[in-house]
């Protein structure tokens, strides 16, 4: 349960944090996007930013690597898979040019990890589903406050479901469900009662939602564009230009 | 003035349970009143029906002359309730939107949230753990967080399920000073609970439950002599002969 509050919201005052949720949410996608051009000059200066920023939003790099340290384990195995190749035998070979190129798509992906770091940490929930909500507005078809309410539940869910996992399973091993062998009959024993569980719970969940009022048309955090974010998104577009530069 | 009528409210669950059998009751504007009855003699099942989480298939309950049934929206925003199990009532992710999330379904302006779920947390001491997750939140704090959250809609009744289940010392001393704070402001509680020892010294009147009847209805001194013959221990003052004494001073 730790490990996905981690990379959770921090109270803070700091530049990002006083962005529009809105802005964040452009410049991720933006940035992720000039990022596929795997252009150098672009990804040395938006390193360079984003340690600003994270310097400035009040985290700290061992925190941040500590963090997201299962990540770089999927980084190894995208940088194995890339650059090793295997000529002629059975003999692995490390080729210089190929890891040069491996190395830039591990570096891409890290930079956007990063990049979501720094916005869950600067951003409420509740704002980033707001900001989500302005953007799904437009598309048709699409209920965009259903589809925050969901993203809200899940967001609340998970930590409860994965809590009573481990209280089952704990409760279980009390009993002696390890001297079972069969793994079959264990996944059962373990997931029926968490599935009763989940939706006991999910029901309770549902009634103090109902006690409280809720309906669609709720009130929304209030978002507003302020020159920050006019000078947010003007060194945002500085930046991905450069992907141009040779 | 009464603000809650419940008249001849029958309850039966789909597996054929009957957790309400002719329950005729009337709360009065600003009454103090506990509810104590054995563990499944329907007390949690009553309060539902009240708030509109459940419905009768037979007899009425209206809240402010409005039926419940018609109108549960109504209702639910005129009756709060502190559920039993206070994990289960958080909905926010972190302890501000919990708060908020009342007035939120209100939709009230932005200002006015604030400046209500400010009011609340401060009501139940909790100021500056707004941007806390509420899984983080021991057990006493969460229970206060579910009390802002029902407080924060502004609400004329007030019903705790079991408020004090969980608690311990101070933390059941703070929640009992809450709930009297709130009684002297004006609200109407009403509390169901299996130990009456915390809170009947504070009551005007007390209802009895057996299997989902009504089974006596007073004012706490008349009820309580003979209470054990409903499944309920008195408290210890009235064990010692010493009537009913507060729980603290
Ligand atoms: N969803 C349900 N389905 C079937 N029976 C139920 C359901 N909920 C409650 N009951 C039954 O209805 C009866 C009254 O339950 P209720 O929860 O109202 O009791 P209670 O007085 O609140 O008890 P406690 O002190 O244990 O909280 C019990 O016999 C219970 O088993
Ligand atoms: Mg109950």
């Amino acid at each position: 349960m730790g490990e996905l509050t981690a990379i959770g919201f921090r109270p803070g005052q700091s530049l990002l944090h006083r962005l529009d949720p809105r802005t964040k949410q452009a410049l991720l996608m933006g940035l992720s996007v000039a990022g596929l051009w795997e252009n150098l000059t672009f990804l040395v200066l938006c390193t360079v930013v984003m340690m600003l920023c994270v310097n400035d939003a009040g985290l700290h790099i061992r925190r941040l690597i500590l963090e997201i340290r299962y990540f770089f384990f999927f980084l190894c195995l995208v940088f194995g898979v890339r650059a090793i190749t295997f000529t002629g035998g059975w003999t692995p070979t490390l080729r210089a040019d190929v890891a040069g190129e491996a190395l830039t798509v591990c570096w891409r992906l890290l930079l956007v990890v990063i990049m979501g770091v720094l916005l869950m940490a600067t951003t409420r929930t509740a704002d980033i589903r707001a900001a989500l909500v302005w953007y799904l507005k437009p598309i048709p078809l699409v209920d965009e406050k259903m589809a925050a309410t969901m993203l809200g539940l899940v967001v609340r869910f998970l930590p409860v479901i994965l809590f009573q996992g481990a209280e089952i399973a704990d409760a279980q091993r009390a009993r002696g469900i390890e001297r079972r062998k069969n793994p079959l009959i264990r996944l059962m024993r373990f997931t029926i009662p968490l599935f009763r569980r989940v939706f006991i719970s999910a029901d309770e969940l549902a009634a103090a939602m109902q006690a409280r009022c809720y309906n669609e048309q709720r009130t929304f955090p209030e978002l507003s564009f302020t020159w920050r974010d006019g000078l947010a998104i003007g060194v945002g577009i500085l930046t991905s230009s450069t992907v141009l530069l040779p | 003035m009464s603000i809650i009528q419940i008249s001849h409210l029958y309850h039966r669950f789909a597996d054929g349970t009957q957790a309400l059998d002719d329950v005729t009751l009337t709360f009065n504007e600003g009454e103090f009143t506990v509810i104590a009855g054995a563990n499944g003699s329907g007390k949690t099942t009553l309060l539902r029906h009240i708030n509109g989480l459940l419905f009768s298939e037979s007899g009425t309950v209206a809240v402010c002359g409005k039926s419940v049934k018609g109108d549960p929206f109504a209702a639910r925003q005129q009756v709060g309730m502190v559920f039993q199990d206070a994990d289960s009532q958080i909905v926010g992710e972190t302890v501000y939107d919990d708060v908020a999330f009342g007035p939120e379904n209100l939709s009230l302006e932005r200002q006015q949230i604030n400046q209500r779920v400010n009011h609340a947390l401060a009501a139940v001491d909790l100021s500056g753990f707004e941007n806390k997750m509420p899984h983080h939140l021991s057990g006493g704090e969460k229970r206060r967080l579910a009390i802002a959250g029902v407080l924060a809609m502004a609400p004329r009744v007030l019903m705790m399920d079991e408020p004090f289940s969980n608690l311990d010392y101070p933390a059941t001393c703070r929640v009992l000073e809450y709930i009297r704070n709130l009684h002297k402001n004006g609200h109407t509680i009403i509390i169901t609970t299996h130990d009456l020892e915390k809170v009947i010294a504070h009551a005007q009147r007390l209802v009895i439950m057996v299997q989902g009847s009504v089974v006596e209805d007073g004012i706490p001194a008349d009820v309580i002599d003979g209470i054990e013959r409903y499944g309920i221990r008195p408290p210890c003052s009235v064990q010692l002969g010493q009537g009913i004494r507060p729980w603290v001073n």
